[in-house]
């Protein structure tokens, strides 16, 4: 009910990783049409993942309910898992970008 | 055979997304970029994981889990998961780039025609 264990967490990821793009590394990577259609991609991938680990009749993950929203949507996924999943896969894509222009040798703008 | 069941879907989402290594400079094939991109996501989510487990925040199904775990109680299966996740994205986002560059070098080389 608080949500303080994994609903404030799940946002101050995602905050931080904005942070780290406009912030620090600058790489373009929310400019770029192929990381929203990856993202689009790895959503409806996560979708029947998550949702297999977080199903309430046999779940795989078991969240204290007073540290969630108590919203679960689509099946029983915890809306936080999106914002979970948000923030890893967009860090992880942020460090490759940044490596892959480093390699090419400049920084802002594919 | 309950316990493989985390395993299982992990392995699930690497041999879907691994054929896509087909397209483009790949993610296996740059190994050195990859672990520079993944691992210290990985440890910062996995730490994360740690906490969260420590406070009781989440818990893992000791049916669904092999058992084996890593230091902090964590299941090996979730720091797989944070290394197989992530992998699955780079090769996501490594083929989706790769066929947008080449629609667009085509789209390109028409009109120059």
């Amino acid at each position: 009910m608080t949500g303080l264990g994994y609903t404030l967490p799940a946002v101050v990821a995602v905050i931080a990783v904005c942070a780290l793009e406009f912030g620090v590394l600058h790489t373009g990577l929310f400019r770029r049409p192929a990381y929203w259609i990856s993202m689009a991609i790895v959503v409806a991938f996560q979708i029947p993942v998550d949702g297999w680990l977080t199903k309430l009749s046999a779940p795989i993950v078991i969240y204290d309910e007073r540290h969630i929203s108590g919203i679960r949507f689509p099946f029983d996924i915890p809306v936080e898992d999106f914002l979970f999943g948000f923030a890893l896969v967009t860090a992880v894509l942020l460090l490759w970008e940044r490596q892959r222009q480093r390699d090419r040798g400049h920084g802002d703008n594919p | 055979m309950d316990r493989w069941q985390y395993l299982i879907v992990l392995a699930a989402c690497l041999a879907i997304t691994a054929p896509l290594e087909l397209f483009g400079a790949g993610v296996f094939r740059q190994p050195w970029r990859t672990a520079g991109a993944v691992l210290p996501v990985a440890a910062v989510f996995f730490a994360w994981d740690a906490v969260a487990v420590a406070a009781h925040v989440w818990a893992y199904n000791t049916r669904f889990v092999t058992g084996i775990n890593l230091p902090g109680r964590i299941p090996i299966e979730e720091l797989l998961f944070f290394i197989v996740i992530p992998l699955c994205g780079l090769l996501s986002y490594s083929a989706v780039d790769a066929i947008l560059g080449r629609l667009q070098r085509a789209r390109t080389g028409s009109a120059r025609k």
